[in-house]
């Protein structure tokens, strides 16, 4: 963001609050928690170190030299929020957080620690939880321990993974009793601030059976002066019948490394959808792996990003059919400027009980200049014979016919784009049925539009 | 003449930018404000290169001669900047632009004539678009439709002729406006044109079509003909029937052997 109003986010200045990333770390993080969850971060941490650094030579990494990305010994754990002195909010979060008055409750985590929730009384009344993970680890331990890291996001899936689930500082409960339905969705804005950290973590969204809830994150901070890592688990589980909406909104500024890990858990007849829309950080790395687990799930995936500058975003997203009758449909669309480049590789695993599966994946890619570039790798794995699957990518530039007649109306050659752009991502943000969610998303894509 | 001309073209010429040989040969061609002027000529001859010089289209380049626009050659214009002087192309074949309707497009063009911290006004817009709409006996759901988006070529004309009656331009282009239409379809085009005329008789028309039928419905204060990237011959209407009687066989055969 070129926008002179905006800061740079300033480097890490309080010692006591900054730690290496290693086994001390996990200590220290360690202190006053339960036994199990040290013992949980623990085994993390080995998994952690048992697990080699990801290299291209990997099937799952070959898009993305994460090795050139980001030196963890080079970053530095913040354990605490580090609020502005004067007590006023950057610009840029009170924008973003003053967007979000229609809403069921917030979170704000400032440097990856909770630092402000709210909840509408009468949810909480009937059981609703929307707490910070610190809280909750004290107050619904038995609730954690149960699902915080185990059939989610283990430290088992990966490098990152198990780095998040030894080193994370605090995240977000949200629990939704049986038959309980929230009208308007609940916001968590996070905001990071300190260039060179690494803040790590997690969100737990928990809905029971019958019950109805949307969660919308927006991840945001000014430019870094150096390479930061900001890493997210989240963890999503609809039990039978349920209804679940996640979407996630990332803004970060450039040299953050944007490295996020979701799971998604269908149980039978519930709607699990997400979206991923990522507009900033230079390097964003999304794992997202749906899980359709009862007969009658259905998860709707979509994501859309734009980039520009030298932008590098990575999605590695799979949809496992376990239980039959299920569905998933993910629509992925991403416009690419400059020299920014997109990866998407995915998978559809349809698991021999999966009878009668529907499963599509689409990827599409429009590139806005000749120096940008996007790779797509779909892929079927079917072990079932009665299904119904598609899977489609495709990358096209703009088309200069299509930008001369933009132009003979007498749109510049930005106006043009502008157009074009957000009519080739509206698809996805029309199958959004969040209120508020469509102009956020339509006004952060535009925001990003004026500075090309 | 009093007049001072509102498009004025003197020995152009013009090639596809990354090859050698000129499609326009110098060609001569002067509009007076509010005349309907059309240009007749065989598959090849050049017409429809002649309309995107004239727009500005990337894809040309012209080697030499002059386009003066209102008094101002408009060689170092872009498109763009020649849209918003008053040029407008009604395209042949118009593109398709996904997921954007045909308000949120115009609205865009008429955003684009504005100064930097202007906005167009969401109901004053909301307004004109009904009300062109109404001119031209047009459904208002049409405009929320995306610009061109799996219309037939009926539909996509008239989408047309509704971003001229909104961004009404000093000089219409008109580029094969006929071409794939059936006569129900040309006839309601046709009535829009006829229609935005009357409303404003300053506008000027250059018609660029290979058939006469066109001109049965849009009539012409001058005919050309245009054979291998010039004028050739122009006249009044009778030009147009002489050519719907005998062809262009003739007018090809004189430029083989030169005079």
């Amino acid at each position: 963001m070129s926008d002179p109003s905006h800061a740079i986010a300033a480097p890490i200045d309080d010692e006591e609050t900054a730690i290496p990333l290693d086994e001390d770390a996990v200590g220290r993080i360690s202190e006053g928690a339960p036994a199990w969850l040290s013992e949980r971060r623990r085994h993390a941490w080995s998994m952690f170190e048992n697990t080699a650094f990801p290299t291209t030579r990997s099937e799952e990494w070959r898009y993305t030299d994460v090795s050139r990305v980001v030196n963890l010994a080079d970053l530095r754990l913040v354990t605490r929020a580090s609020l502005p002195q004067n007590g006023h909010r950057p610009p840029m979060l009170a924008a973003a957080m003053d967007e979000d008055h229609a809403a069921a409750g917030h979170t704000v985590l400032i440097d990856g620690t909770v630092t402000h929730v709210d909840l509408d009384p009468a949810l909480a009344e009937q059981g609703v939880i929307l707490t910070s993970l610190r809280s909750a680890v004290h107050e619904h331990g038995d609730l954690l321990e149960e699902l915080l890291a185990t059939e989610g996001l283990p430290p088992e899936e990966g490098k990152f993974e198990a780095l998040n689930a030894a080193l994370w500082t605090d995240g977000v409960l949200l629990y939704v009793p049986r038959d309980v339905k929230l009208e308007l969705p609940v916001r968590a804005t996070r905001w990071l601030s300190h260039a060179g950290s690494a803040v790590c973590t997690r969100t737990l969204v928990v809905a029971e059976p019958g019950s109805q809830v949307s969660y919308v994150e927006e991840v945001l901070s000014e430019d870094f002066e150096r390479r930061t890592l900001v890493s997210s688990a989240t963890e999503v589980i609809a039990r039978d019948g349920a209804q679940v909406q996640c979407v996630s909104i990332q803004r970060l500024g450039r040299d953050a490394f944007y490295q996020s890990a979701q799971r998604t858990l269908a149980h039978r007849g519930s709607t699990l959808d997400t979206l991923n829309v990522n507009l900033g950080a230079s390097v964003s790395r999304l794992d997202l792996n749906a899980q359709l687990l009862g007969p009658g799930a259905h998860s709707d995936m979509l994501g859309l990003y734009f980039g520009d500058d030298h932008q590098h975003f990575d999605h590695n997203t799979s949809q496992d059919h376990i239980a039959p009758d299920t569905g998933s449909d993910l629509l992925f669309k991403g416009a690419l400027d400059d020299h920014s480049r997109a990866a998407f590789r995915g998978i559809i695993r349809v698991h021999p009980e999966a009878q009668r599966t529907d499963a599509y994946q689409t990827n599409r890619n429009l590139l806005l200049s000749d120096e940008a570039r996007a790779d797509s790798l779909p892929n079927l794995e079917i072990e079932a014979d009665d299904v119904k699957c598609s899977h489609g990518a495709s990358v096209g530039q703009l088309d200069s016919e299509t930008l001369f007649y933009l132009l003979s109306r007498g749109m510049s050659r930005q106006q043009a784009e502008r157009l074009v752009v957000l009519g080739f991502l509206r698809d996805v943000m029309t199958r959004l049925p969040l209120g508020g969610v469509v102009e956020k998303v339509t006004r952060a894509i535009e925001r990003k539009l004026q500075h090309v | 003449m009093s007049d001072t001309p509102i498009l004025t073209i003197t020995g152009l010429r013009a090639k596809v930018a990354d090859e050698d040989i000129d499609i326009l040969t110098g060609l001569d061609l002067t509009l007076q404000p509010g005349e309907i002027h059309a240009i007749m000529g065989p598959n090849g001859s050049g017409k429809s290169t002649l309309a995107k010089v004239l727009a500005g289209h990337p894809d040309y380049e012209v080697t030499a001669g002059e386009i003066v626009f209102q008094g101002t050659s408009i060689h170092d214009l872009e498109p763009d900047e020649r849209a918003r002087a008053g040029v407008f192309l009604a395209f042949q074949y118009p593109a398709e632009v996904p997921g954007v309707s045909i308000a949120n497009f115009l609205r865009a063009a008429l955003q684009a004539r504005l100064e930097k911290d202007e906005e167009v006004d969401l109901f004053d817009f909301q307004d004109l678009l009904l009300e062109r709409m109404e001119l031209l006996d047009m459904d208002p759901s049409f405009a929320e439709r995306p610009v061109n988006d799996g219309f037939s070529g009926g539909e996509k004309k008239r989408n047309e002729i509704l971003q001229m009656a909104v961004l009404r331009p000093a000089l219409a282009l008109m580029d094969e406006t006929d071409s794939g239409l059936d006569i129900d379809a040309l006839q309601i085009v046709a009535h829009g044109v006829n229609t935005l005329r009357a409303e404003n008789p300053e506008m000027t028309i250059l018609l660029i079509t290979h058939y006469q039928r066109l001109l049965n419905y849009i009539k012409p204060d001058v005919v050309h003909v245009m054979v291998n990237g010039r004028i050739v011959r122009s006249g009044g209407p009778e030009v147009a029937l002489e050519l719907e009687e005998q062809g262009y066989a003739d007018w090809k055969t004189q430029e083989v052997v030169p005079a």
